[in-house]
């Protein structure tokens, strides 16, 4: 798995290539933690080269989501691979996380 | 109709190898890619909570599995030596109405939405969880 961050004036874009796995839910855990520590609530997450994920990835989906919306900010999909939209609808969870078609519409949401 | 068996460590960076060989195994069954990653998913989250919950600190047990192909048709068995657990008749908590769900228990939401049907029994002090999932006709 990789995370790649990229800072922009009202949102956060967070990258990910490879598994979300319960091997590497943690990495991605921490990338998100630390934008949040930051206080950079809105983010918008690339999942269009994400492979796999498991339920391990949709739980550090679900307390992130929880946390930010908590602090006023969201989080949203950009481009999601077709393995994230049939696990997030296989697990019912595609309803909380609303989701863009390129990462452009993503910005432009915030 | 073609059976193909591996065993692994029970150890999570094993889980990946289970799921590619039931990923091929659901496409030479006639899967189309979307329906073989479900298969791959469930299966890979049983795996997890046989090692994670069954296994917990214990680093020397392994997990058989064994699938069947058939035309449209895959079954697939795991074996393991963990305490005894039974996914097949574990209540599902989880209701995706709800705007904040409770994330315990979504792998077993998961399995359960997948497969057809799960069959779980405990044989000679092992656990052994049957999964049966036919193909479905394209939406």
């Amino acid at each position: 798995m990789e995370i790649n961050v990229q800072g922009y004036k009202r949102v956060t874009i967070v990258t990910v290539t490879g598994r979300v796995d319960s091997v590497t839910y943690s990495e991605f855990e921490n990338a998100l933690q630390a934008e949040l520590e930051q206080g950079k609530v809105n983010i918008a997450l690339d999942f269009s080269g994400v492979e796999f994920i498991s339920s391990a990835g949709l739980r550090v989906l679900v307390n992130a989501r929880k946390t930010v919306k908590n602090a006023g900010g969201r989080i949203v999909i950009a481009q999601p691979s077709q393995q994230v939209s049939e696990t997030l609808e296989i697990a019912g969870l595609e309803v909380l996380f609303e989701q863009f078609p390129d990462r452009e519409t993503a910005i432009a949401a915030f | 109709m073609v059976k193909k068996y591996m065993k692994i460590n029970g150890h999570i960076d094993q889980i990946e190898r289970i799921g590619r060989f039931i990923q091929e195994a659901a496409k030479e069954a006639g899967f189309d890619e979307m329906e073989s990653y479900a298969c791959e998913l469930a299966v890979s989250e049983a795996c997890e909570n046989i090692i994670l919950h069954g296994y917990g600190d214990d680093s020397t047990g392994e997990i058989e599995v064994s699938v069947q192909t058939e035309p449209d048709k895959l079954t697939i068995e795991l074996w393991d030596d963990a305490p005894p657990f039974d996914p097949a008749n574990s209540p599902i908590k989880f209701d995706p109405s709800i705007d904040d769900p409770p994330i315990g228990g979504l792998g077993l939401v998961i399995m359960h939405k997948v497969m057809d049907e799960m069959e779980y029994h405990r044989r000679e002090g092992r656990n052994q969880l049957r999964m049966r999932r036919s193909r479905k006709p394209p939406a």
